[in-house]
């Protein structure tokens, strides 16, 4: 082989390799699902299971939030769609909704999964045109839960037991 | 040198070194960037291995080269530092007394290096004892010292331990798995720094020949 073509050859490869290793450092993927996902949707290539988001569609809209947070998980392996991570933070917010008092555990983990649906929507704008929920953009989920989680003197209100789940 | 080991090999070895350095399989598998004092450290250690012949920067990045060499150099020489430092900050320990004690220890090997001046064999084999030894401190004894306790007797005594030492020597369980990756990881290191361009009889680092 010619000179010039193993040079180039191994410099093109040596910055794509760096490149993946740069994309390593920022997007801190968790699993080699995120790793495989992530690099495709660098190059375009990454889509959410259909079939099992419908089904996470369906568990959620029947309240089996586990169940639909599975299915999402499935459809969404690699955490790159911000639609599904939408509807992850959603089940997080009505499995924890409580009449009395919220569950913190799974209101900190809607707004984990929030912020990376945030984190993933082009300019952060995330739009769920879904007549069933409520909330159909991230910042007002967003803000629900941060409610959720946070303490103060509203918490005493007697009233709070007549409010509504969203 | 062939440009088959300056252009893919040697890239290839310090950028894997880099991958597997960054990674941090605790809990949770994280990637992180080396720290601001392995930067120092790698900056010392290229440094040496310039002034001790180990690499001779003029056959990587010259005039007389083509553009394409110069680049294929340039990459040989940004993935040593940056494996340099990914290896160093992988060796020091993340807390308490060892990560003072191994950055020390770290800092004046290399500085003693740097003056003493060995040529650049001696260099590769004290380089292989420096990072061998940090390696056996952080990934042997330090984690010895982390594992879990399997009897009643073991458990007290590193309690005790802990107590003695204000808990500034103990450092977080890692897995077994990560002590052979740095295994691994500082060997491709040692292997990509033995295959850099060396001067030429005659020629200093800073000259082509």
């Amino acid at each position: 082989m010619k000179e010039p073509v193993i040079r180039g050859a191994g410099l093109a490869g040596a910055l794509a390799y760096a490149a993946a290793i740069g994309w390593l450092y920022v997007a801190q993927p968790q699993n080699p699902a995120q790793v495989t996902g992530g690099l495709a949707a660098i190059v375009g290539a990454y889509h959410v299971d259909a079939q099992a988001f419908a089904d996470g569609l369906q568990f959620f809209r029947k309240d089996q939030f586990v169940e639909a947070r599975a299915a999402f998980s499935r459809a969404d392996p690699a955490e790159r769609d911000a639609t599904t991570q939408f509807y992850i933070a959603y089940a997080f917010y009505r499995e924890g909704w409580g009449r009395v008092y919220n569950d913190d555990t799974l209101f900190t983990a809607g707004l984990a999964a929030v912020d990376k649906a945030i984190a993933l929507a082009p300019n952060g704008r995330v739009v769920v045109p879904d007549p069933d929920l409520q909330m159909h953009s991230a910042d007002e989920l967003r803000a629900e839960l941060q409610r959720g989680v946070t303490r103060d003197a509203s918490d005493l209100n007697p009233l709070k037991v007549f409010r509504t789940r969203k | 040198m062939t440009a088959l080991r300056e252009a893919v090999v040697i890239p290839l070895l310090f950028l894997t070194s880099i991958l597997m350095a960054a990674t941090d399989v605790g809990p949770r598998v994280t990637v992180g960037p080396p720290s601001l004092f392995s930067l120092v450290l790698a900056t010392l250690l290229v440094g040496t291995l310039v002034r001790c012949g180990a690499v001779a920067p003029a056959r990587l990045l010259h005039t007389d080269r083509a553009m394409l060499a110069n680049a294929n150099g340039f990459v040989v020489v940004a993935t040593l530092f940056a494996s340099a430092a990914q290896v160093m900050s992988m060796l020091t320990p993340q807390t308490g007394l060892p990560m003072l004690f191994v950055s020390v220890f770290l800092f004046v090997l290399l500085l003693n290096t740097w003056v003493a001046m060995p040529d650049a064999v001696r260099l590769l084999r004290s380089l292989a004892v420096t990072l061998g030894s940090a390696l056996v401190f952080k990934f042997v004894i330090l984690d010895g010292l982390a594992a879990p306790a399997t009897s009643r007797t073991a458990r007290v005594l590193a309690a005790l331990f802990d107590v003695a030492t204000l808990g500034t020597v103990s450092q977080p369980p890692r897995p077994a798995i990560a002590g052979y990756m740095a295994f691994l990881t500082v060997v491709l290191f040692l292997a990509g720094v033995s295959l850099l361009p060396r001067p030429r009889s005659g020629g200093s680092a800073l000259m082509p020949r």
